[in-house]
């Protein structure tokens, strides 16, 4: 059939738009969408499994062929002469699509290839897990035959394949789509699996030779898959990913496996809690109890990914040191503490108010609300703390901080809503990381910044002591800085240097859309942050703080910081409290400074402060665990809530249980400012924090008004961000790094993705993916200390000591690097020290057993 | 009657033909010495104009290839000489390049002249190891003359040359799957576009060409267009290297004329076998349609091919006598699709997978009722449908010997091949029954 | 008739006050009908629709894999499954053949309508029904059948679960019918860890040879 375009007028006005046909429906769409998209605009579904539209085009499997009409140079419409595959094929003006609602020939082709997928496709669907919810059944009742002409002998394969602790491969269901290859050099960048073999028995895997049946050639030539250092291929932090984009059952999660079936699961969109970018998912839950996490698709945030710690670690809100009722410790009469029992929340309640006011009198109660909280509860803290206890002793950050942090906070963070953006980290001509690992720390960070530099369009640097397999994946430059120094070098980029690679730095940061990117770490470090500052005002980068933690950002524009008030207010400013009574309806506010964590926990220790209030803080966590266990044991009285029990509710008097995310609904605040609303996806008894802060105050004579989300929503957005005068920058001083003697070294250390986190509780599976903590240093560094690669390393201090795998890496010399909290390295529990302290680093004496 | 032409095959019988010297004697690198004294431009028409078509089986106009590349844009770019004859029945390159590697190399050097090209490589079947030394060694000779190299012949052009083994695997001999294999990765074709001239290897602007094609280049600079045209038809210009095999007296490369038929070949071949006639034969390897006696007279260019149902392909002729099985033939031949599909695709790694196990059925006399259609029809649902060409060439000698000798498929429903045509009949050797145990199992293990 | 049908003749309008007693009289001679239940239980058709029956396989392993189709099947909801892994089971044990196995199986007869959707959605032929319609009870928990109220009895010969399954088989083998009862292997191994077990003197005396792993085309 050929019919020529001259009597059509061209409808599209728009230069980028092209105007397409398809099964005679009109349709325009921008230049460069492809086929199946355009179809899909005007509601016109075409059966596929290789396509996805966050993966490149691969046109594999051939499902959705549909038939391509195009005009040629004199505009006459000609026919191709075979059916083409519409996930890899743009449109082009005046393009001609038949699909197989009306095409015979597209009909015939989809019915084909399907045919033949399912020859070798195994009849499991009553055990599959997809089964229910898998394309390939449900395409197959739509576009496939009837019944198959196949009676010939299926291809068979040994069942299935651990490709990790946590993914497992069936072969036989694989349609060798290649979606989770793809996925896996496209956006995670961890190739561990790939194609194998060929024809019929091509399979997906990790190079085994003895699932491959080679002679084992010697590691020489070939070998297994490139392994991390955790000796395991495939330990992809997004691995999980794979499972939820096979379009069969060929990838299933040992986590899940067997556990459900898509009919008697209740979905709910949620928002994960394990880091700061509030990703959204969806909680499948059956009869009350969480069987699985997907990934939500929110394109502003984490578009169709999520974390295997955001996908698998739900446990922990179900542990069974779970808190149910409110505990209530009796004191006797010198204060040793007895045991804890069983309470009314009445009786809780009463108990926690009588002696908060006690101890409120006495001296004053600090407030530790910790770094998770949503907005709701983390806004009734604060009230809390300036209302029923009268005091500015309020710091959620459990985990090293200081003054800089907080004047930075105040100056460059609170209270200005959105600004970088994940879209921003994705265009950014140059991405400057100081003091944070995107893929450890950050999360979904990482994958819009490997999504930029693997498009061309972003370069990123890190000041890092050595480059981690997330930034070589990120095609990162080094600017290899020991612990410490980052001021240094942020000081020399600022105010500009001759050496070369900084320079180009220097100026590649002064593109439109360069950005910084620092992360709580730089807490640790004096003068960094203030030097930060300088460095975005000299060259006009924007900034981003990336915490670790949920909670951090709200926690910082709800005020549970000694000098902030809601809306980035600053304490010390008049008009600002005047603001914040005002809305809260007293008379004033505290002006005497508050302490921050560390101050907090002195003054316990020093019996200033006399009792403290305790949200979800790990002692583990925080400076130093040991004095921290010694100021709460110093105290008169410690209120914990908790949703487990963990080392507070050891030293606690009063604790009353808190709902997880999954039992309550609120808010998350994430790293850019923006409001992660969630649902309650499980009934529960279990109350939110700020409810339970509202009856707290109310038995304190207050009334927080906290008692419904909404209404404290309200109350948050009626308050708004503040227009007054900001906290001012600080001016810190960097402090000259300590000196170095023999047998010592700079202490460098961050948190892992997947580490020994309390929220990782209970997922051996995905525990087994993780990376294995080993101690890093460079060659000379290993030498001195006389210890070989992966020999064992000592790194010890006067308070103790961690013996780990030593990995010989190109870093600076006189450093260490150790994981902060994983299984055999607990860094500030272990060591009592920060990074950029001096530790002795000596050969160890004992071998190290595998690390589970 | 059109006769014997060797331009390509002109030196084989020589003494030590692939020496430098003897290359030299016989007036090679003439034709690179004057093409460096022209311009590129000047060589690309000539190409253009000589209606060289591309003889790796496709056809497509090799000067015309050579001008889809885009202007110089400073960066690199490549020629690529797919060497990796892999198709049954075709044997034109790997005699080619053992005989006379530096009228390959010699071409190499022109055309990458011609395309503004400074490296080139050699893709080469990795199983012909004693061609790919000869290569090698002609190569490194051809550096030490000065054929190659810096500042060749004075002309201020340089140029590599890179031969590189591929490691068995007969998608390679597909342009964008042996790109990617060049590349060092996983042999498989690419999405198309961008096509190879616009990002190919190392996602640079590349020309691959087939070694006849590339051979062919030298000739035409010495003789020009015209000398080149004259032989042939109108379309198809020039001459070609015909590799016969099979049941005929003197099995061989024949190179003539395109526009030549069978017959007039079989005659300089010494016809069928003794005492037998001709049953079928592929005009181009296993994967073009077969012909039988009746396309005795078809003349062998690329549209008379065309006309009478099949393609010129890689002038691969089968030549098959009336003992041969058809079924038999065509099993083994989908027997070598199914081993060497990729698997990139649905219908070519399921297809010829569920090929095999009909066709072994229908070989062993326990075909089932519709089997043959059922064959048609798998046949249809692959034509078309798959990534690149090898599927479709799986396809076309089944559907085509079903059209012609169906009735030998209906006889594969009770009576094995082997009792219609007892193999030792067709045998050029002495023939060793192979055991039959697992003849029938198709299953594929882990 | 020629006549008004309407209009009775004058005998049938004599006997019409009484006519209404013709189906009692004429019922008066004809055999009783009426079941003598609970007293005499009388067989129901063969094909009756009664309590469900979770079957086995002869060499006692169970045919429910947990794949909860029944339960999708259920137009009164009356079904709940929750399947487990048979790797999960120490030392190489299974309750069913194949991967996958029905770890919790309930039926709710307070719901059940015995329409039999669920047999037919029943892929391995594990749940059928059989003929018992007494299905009453005092409490409505009790009334919530569990796995262990719905598994058929071990027949005679039959080796209580879990064990592994027969040596050399996949349940491909299971489906086809090629299993016809334990093997020594898996007695010894039942013996071995329960030896205390009941099933396993008959069993042991009703061993089979594991089929020939070659012998079968897949």
């Amino acid at each position: 059939m050929t019919t020529t375009t001259d009597s059509q007028t061209p409808v599209a006005v728009d230069p980028n738009l092209v105007t397409v046909t398809i099964d005679g429906i009109e349709t325009a769409v921008p230049k460069g969408t492809l086929i199946i998209r355009a179809a899909e605009e005007i509601g016109i579904a075409i059966p596929r499994f290789c396509d996805h539209p966050l993966l490149k085009p691969v046109g594999a499997c051939r499902q959705c062929l549909v038939d391509v009409a195009m005009p040629d140079r004199e505009g006459n419409v000609r026919p191709m002469p075979k059916p083409q595959p519409s996930c890899a094929m743009e449109v082009s003006p005046g393009m001609v699509v038949h699909t197989q609602k009306t095409s015979a020939v597209a009909a015939k082709a989809q019915h084909g290839v399907m045919e033949l997928l399912l020859i070798n496709h195994p009849l499991d669907c009553p055990t599959c897990d997809k089964g229910g919810e898998c394309p390939l059944q449900n395409q197959a009742l739509s576009d496939g035959r009837a019944t198959s002409r196949f009676t010939d002998v299926k291809r068979t394969f040994a069942k299935p394949l651990k490709i990790s602790t946590q993914i497992l491969l069936d072969r036989e269901r694989c349609i060798l789509c290649q979606r989770c290859t793809r996925f896996s050099k496209e956006i995670a960048g961890d190739q561990f699996i790939d194609l194998q073999k060929r024809g019929a028995s091509q399979q997906i895997g990790r190079f085994d030779e003895d699932v491959l049946g080679f002679a084992p050639l010697g590691d020489a030539t070939v070998g297994p898959a490139a392994e991390d250092e955790s000796g395991r291929a495939f330990a992809s932090y997004w691995s999980g990913n794979t499972v939820q984009i096979c379009p069969v059952g060929a990838l299933t999660s040992a986590a899940y496996r067997f556990r459900s079936r898509p009919f008697d699961l209740v979905s709910t969109e949620a928002v994960a809690e394990h880091d700061a970018n509030g990703s959204a998912i969806r909680i499948d839950h059956r009869r009350g109890t969480v069987m699985r996490r997907l990934a939500g698709d929110d394109p502003v945030v984490n578009e169709e990914w999520i974390s295997d710690k955001d996908r698998f670690a739900f446990h922990w809100q179900t542990a069974p040191d779970r808190l149910t009722h409110p505990l209530v410790r009796d004191r006797a009469e010198d204060g040793t503490r007895g045991e804890l029992r069983t309470a009314s929340w009445a009786e809780a309640l009463e108990v926690a108010a009588t002696a908060l006011a006690a101890a409120r009198d006495a001296g004053g109660v600090g407030v530790l609300p910790g770094g998770r909280l949503t907005i709701e509860d983390a806004y009734a803290y604060g009230k809390l703390a300036r209302t029923a206890l009268g005091t500015n002793d309020i710091d959620h950050r459990a985990r090293p901080a200081s003054a800089e942090e907080e004047s930075f906070l105040g100056h460059a963070v609170a209270g200005h809503g959105i600004d970088v953006t994940f879209g921003d980290l994705e265009k950014a001509p140059a991405v400057l990381l100081v003091g944070f690992e995107p893929e450890e720390e950050g999360g979904i960070v990482f994958l819009r910044l490997r999504k930029g530099t693997q498009a061309g369009r972003t370069r990123v640097w890190s000041l890092a002591p050595f480059a981690t397999r997330g930034l070589e994946r990120l095609d990162g430059t080094l600017v290899p800085t020991a612990p410490g120094l980052e001021s240094e070098v942020v000081d020399a980029l600022a105010t500009g240097t001759d050496e070369p690679s900084l320079a180009a730095l220097r100026e590649a940061l002064g593109a439109q859309g360069a950005l910084v990117l620092v992360g709580e770490r730089l807490a640790s470090v004096p003068g960094s942050l203030s030097a930060v500052l300088r460095l975005t005002a000299a060259t006009g980068a924007r900034l981003a703080w990336i915490p670790r933690r949920i909670g951090e950002r709200a926690g910082v524009e709800m005020g549970t910081l000694p000098g902030l008030l809601p809306g980035g207010r600053p304490v010390s400013d008049a008009a600002a409290r005047v603001d914040i009574a005002a809305a809260w309806d007293v008379t004033e506010l505290p002006t005497a400074p508050g302490r921050d964590t560390d101050g907090i926990l002195a003054a316990l220790a020093a019996r200033e402060l006399r009792g403290v209030v305790v949200g979800g803080v790990e002692l583990g966590d925080l400076t130093d665990p040991v004095a921290a266990r010694a100021a709460l044991e110093a105290a008169d009285v410690v209120v914990s809530l908790e949703v487990r029990a963990s080392e507070v509710t050891d030293l606690a008097d009063v604790v009353l249980p808190v709902a997880p995310p999954a039992e309550k609904s609120g808010s998350y605040l994430n790293w850019e400012g923006r409001v992660r609303a969630f649902r309650q996806a499980l009934e529960s008894h279990a109350l939110p924090d700020h409810r339970v802060l509202d009856e707290l105050a109310r038995h304190l004579g207050t009334d927080l008004g906290a008692r419904d989300g909404n209404v404290l929503r309200k109350e948050i957005d009626q308050l708004g961000a503040w227009d007054g005068e900001r906290v001012a920058a600080p001016a810190t001083e960097a402090v000259a790094p300590a000196a170095v003697a023999p047998g010592t070294a700079v202490l460098a250390s961050w948190h892992l993705q997947l580490d020994a986190g309390r929220g990782q509780d209970g997922e051996p599976f995905l525990a087994g993916t993780a990376r294995k903590a080993v101690a890093r240093l460079s060659a000379a560094t290993a030498e001195a200390a006389g210890v070989a690669d992966g020999g064992v390393l000592r790194v010890s201090t006067g308070a103790g000591r961690i013996e780990l795998p030593a990995v010989v890496t190109d870093m600076p010399d006189h450093v260490v690097w150790l994981p902060t909290n994983s299984p055999g390295s607990a860094v500030r529990a272990a060591l009592g020290v920060l990074p950029g302290a001096v530790v002795q680093i000596t050969a160890g004496t004992v071998t190290t057993t595998e690390e589970a | 009657m059109t006769s014997l032409t060797p331009i390509l095959t002109r030196s084989w019988g020589d003494e030590t033909p692939w020496k430098l010297e003897s290359y030299e004697k016989a007036g090679g690198y003439e034709g690179l010495k004057k093409a460096l004294g022209q311009s590129q431009a000047d060589l690309v028409q000539l190409v253009k104009d000589s209606g060289l078509r591309g003889r790796g089986g496709a056809g497509f106009p090799t000067g015309m290839k050579w001008g889809f590349l885009p202007a110089p844009d400073g960066g690199p770019r490549y020629l690529v000489v797919n060497a990796d004859e892999s198709e049954p029945g075709t044997c034109k390159d790997i005699p080619l390049m053992m005989a006379d590697p530096h009228l390959l190399v010699e071409g190499v050097a022109i055309t990458s002249y011609a395309i503004g090209s400074h490296h080139a490589f050699i893709y080469i079947r990795g199983e012909v190891v004693h061609v790919y030394r000869r290569l090698l060694k002609a190569v490194a000779d051809a550096y030490a003359a000065g054929h190659l190299g810096k500042n060749i012949h004075g002309s201020g052009f340089d140029l590599d040359v890179t031969v590189h083994a591929g490691a068995g695997a007969y998608i390679c001999g597909e342009e964008t799957a042996l790109l990617d294999s060049l590349e060092g990765r996983r042999g498989q074709p690419r999405l198309k576009p961008p096509f190879p001239a616009v990002a190919g290897l190392y996602a640079r602007p590349t020309v691959v060409n087939n070694v006849e094609s590339i051979a062919s280049v030298p000739a035409i600079v010495r003789g020009g267009a015209d000398w080149f045209t004259s032989m042939g038809t109108e379309r198809s210009t020039g001459h070609g290297i015909f590799s016969l095999s099979g049941h005929v007296t003197r099995p061989g490369q024949y190179e003539a004329p395109l526009g030549i038929t069978l017959r007039e070949l079989l005659e300089m071949a010494g016809g069928i076998r003794e005492g037998h006639e001709l049953k079928f034969w592929t005009p181009g390897g296993s994967s073009t349609p077969i012909f039988t006696a009746e396309h005795l007279d078809v003349p062998l260019d690329y549209e008379s091919v065309g006309a009478a149902g099949s393609m010129l392909g890689t002038r691969a002729l089968q030549i098959f006598d009336e003992t041969t099985s058809v079924v038999r033939a065509v099993s083994r031949w989908t027997d070598f699709y199914a081993h060497e599909s990729c698997g990139k695709c649905t219908p070519c790694r399921e297809g010829t997978y569920w090929l095999k196990q009909i066709l072994h059925r229908l070989e062993h006399g326990k075909g089932e009722a519709g089997d043959i259609e059922k064959l048609v029809d798998i046949c249809d649902n692959i034509l078309g449908r798959a990534f690149c060409a090898l599927g479709d060439g799986a396809t076309s000698s089944i559907t085509s010997a079903v059209q012609l000798f169906r009735e030998e498929f209906e006889a594969g429903m009770t009576q094995p091949a082997s009792e219609l045509f007892p193999p030792e009949r067709s045998a050029l050797f002495d023939y060793t029954p192979r055991r039959s145990a697992g003849a029938a199992a198709g299953a594929v293990h882990a | 008739m020629t006549e008004n049908p309407k209009k009775p003749g004058p005998i049938a309008e004599m006997l019409a006050p009484v006519a209404g007693f013709g189906v009692t009289f004429a019922n008066l001679f004809r055999p009783v009908v009426t079941e003598q239940y609970p007293f005499e239980k009388v067989p129901t058709k063969p094909r009756y629709h009664g309590r469900h029956q979770l079957n086995r396989y002869p060499d006692g392993l169970e045919k429910c894999i947990g794949c909860e189709l029944c339960a999708w099947a259920c137009p009164a909801d009356a079904i709940y499954v929750e399947g487990g892994d048979n790797a999960d089971l120490p030392e190489g044990a299974h309750v069913s053949p194949g991967e996958r196995y029905g770890r919790v199986y309930q039926i709710n007869y307070l719901r059940c309508i015995f329409c039999g959707l669920c047999i037919e959605a029943c892929p391995t032929r594990a749940l059928t029904m059989t003929n018992d319609y007494e299905l009453a009870g005092p409490t409505r928990e009790g009334m919530i059948f569990e796995k262990d109220d719905l598994l058929a009895p071990l027949r005679e010969g039959m080796l209580a679960g879990p064990h592994p399954m027969v040596e050399g088989t996949e349940d491909l083998e299971y489906y086809r019918g090629e299993i016809t009862g334990p093997t020594q292997a898996q007695v010894d191994w039942v013996r071995e860890r329960r030896p205390d077990d009941a099933s396993l003197d008959a069993a042991a005396k009703a061993t089979v040879a594991a089929p020939d792993a070659n012998g079968g085309t897949r």
